[in-house]
């Protein structure tokens, strides 16, 4: 234990925090919603290039057979689920989840079921294209598939 | 902890407040500075990479770090990691969010032992990063560096250690309450302490 200190810290941050000044929580939820419901469509549209640039990195890895590769797909498709659940695009950020979840699983020494991926690819960039225009049953029922798919896949996960 | 309320009429003055954003997607970048911008952060600064941040903390105050987990270059673990560890101070000790996507139980331990003040899950709306920053206001918790560990006491809730242990902190206080070594208060003294007088200033 010779070599463990415990100090105590200044909260600088409290400080500043508690300035005169400043907006109340109530102005400052609803400046940070208008402000990021302003950048939606630019946000939202880079959701297809993500998708285009994961249906290459899948296509690269698959080429590769290197488990490693696999971190392409789960780093493009984790970012493609921070955007679309930030918008509430609830169909695509579930089935990008559902991808990080394969492709974790299959880098961590799990046996690679492409066509799970593929179908998951696919999924994802017909959701990111068509997004509101899927409607809400026409999403649904890619997700069921998806759903069906990892579950054989990831059965005791699910 | 993680759903306490707060007073949104509460007043909290951000704008001079040094924050560092880093998010290895460009557009989550932007999002997370959105919000802050609308918090009444003046200048956030964005970072994509671990090393972007790296020089960030070597160039200024920062008050509030917040992390994602996934960087450009490297991981935010490894950042907050560092960061714990490189004795800039005072921003080695600034309270650090971290930013989860896909989230297993492992990734919030590992974050946690990264020395990370907090781990949030994706999405992050508004007010759940507000209810974070106003947490971490409040957040008095004591600076722990050891070889296996930097960063924030990992025990949120000081409750003492187990009845009948006595603690390995020379400031470990025992849960149980003993006898009163001094007399209790007698009614009026404890009126007193409620009754408002008229000063004179």
């Amino acid at each position: 234990m010779k070599n463990v200190q415990v100090i105590e810290v200044e909260n600088h941050l409290a400080k500043l925090a508690r300035e005169p000044g400043g907006r109340t929580i109530e102005d400052a939820l609803r400046a940070a919603e208008e402000r990021i419901e302003s950048v939606r469509d630019i946000s939202v549209a880079s959701l297809v290039e993500k998708a285009d640039l994961m249906a290459a990195a899948t296509a690269a890895a698959r080429e590769s057979g290197d488990p490693e590769s696999f971190g392409a797909i789960y780093d493009l498709s984790n970012a493609i689920f921070g955007i679309a659940s930030a918008f509430a695009l609830n169909a695509l950020a579930e089935a990008a989840f559902s991808l990080c979840d394969l492709t974790d699983h299959f880098r961590s020494g799990g046996e690679v079921n492409w066509p799970a991926i593929d179908v998951h690819v696919d999924g994802i960039r017909l959701l990111a294209t068509l997004r509101e225009k899927a409607g809400v049953q026409g999403a649904e029922s890619i997700m069921e598939g998806l759903r069906r798919v990892r579950a054989r896949v990831l059965p005791a996960t699910t | 902890m993680s759903n306490t309320p707060i007073n949104k009429r509460e007043r909290v003055n951000l704008s001079a407040a040094e924050v560092l954003l880093a998010c290895g997607d460009p557009e989550g970048l932007n999002i997370m500075a959105e919000m802050f911008h609308g918090f009444g952060v003046h200048t956030p600064r964005r970072c994509l990479t671990g090393a972007e941040g790296r020089k960030s903390v070597e160039e200024r105050i920062l008050n509030l770090i917040v992390v994602d987990s996934a960087l450009a270059d490297c991981e935010g673990y490894d950042f907050i990691h560092w960061l714990r560890r490189c004795g800039i101070e005072p921003n080695c000790h600034a309270p650090v969010i971290l930013v989860t996507g896909h989230t297993k139980p492992s990734q919030i331990f590992r974050g946690r032992d990264a020395g990370a003040s907090f781990v949030v899950r994706k999405p992050v709306a508004p007010l759940v990063m507000m209810q974070r920053i106003v947490w971490l206001l409040n957040d008095s918790r004591k600076f722990v560096t050891s070889p296996g560990y930097c960063g924030p006491d990992r025990r949120v809730k000081a409750v003492g250690p187990p009845a009948g242990v006595k603690g390995r902190r020379h400031d470990d206080l025992s849960a149980h309450v003993g006898a009163a070594t001094t007399p209790n208060l007698a009614q009026d003294e404890i009126d007193a302490l409620f009754n408002p007088k008229a000063v004179s200033l």
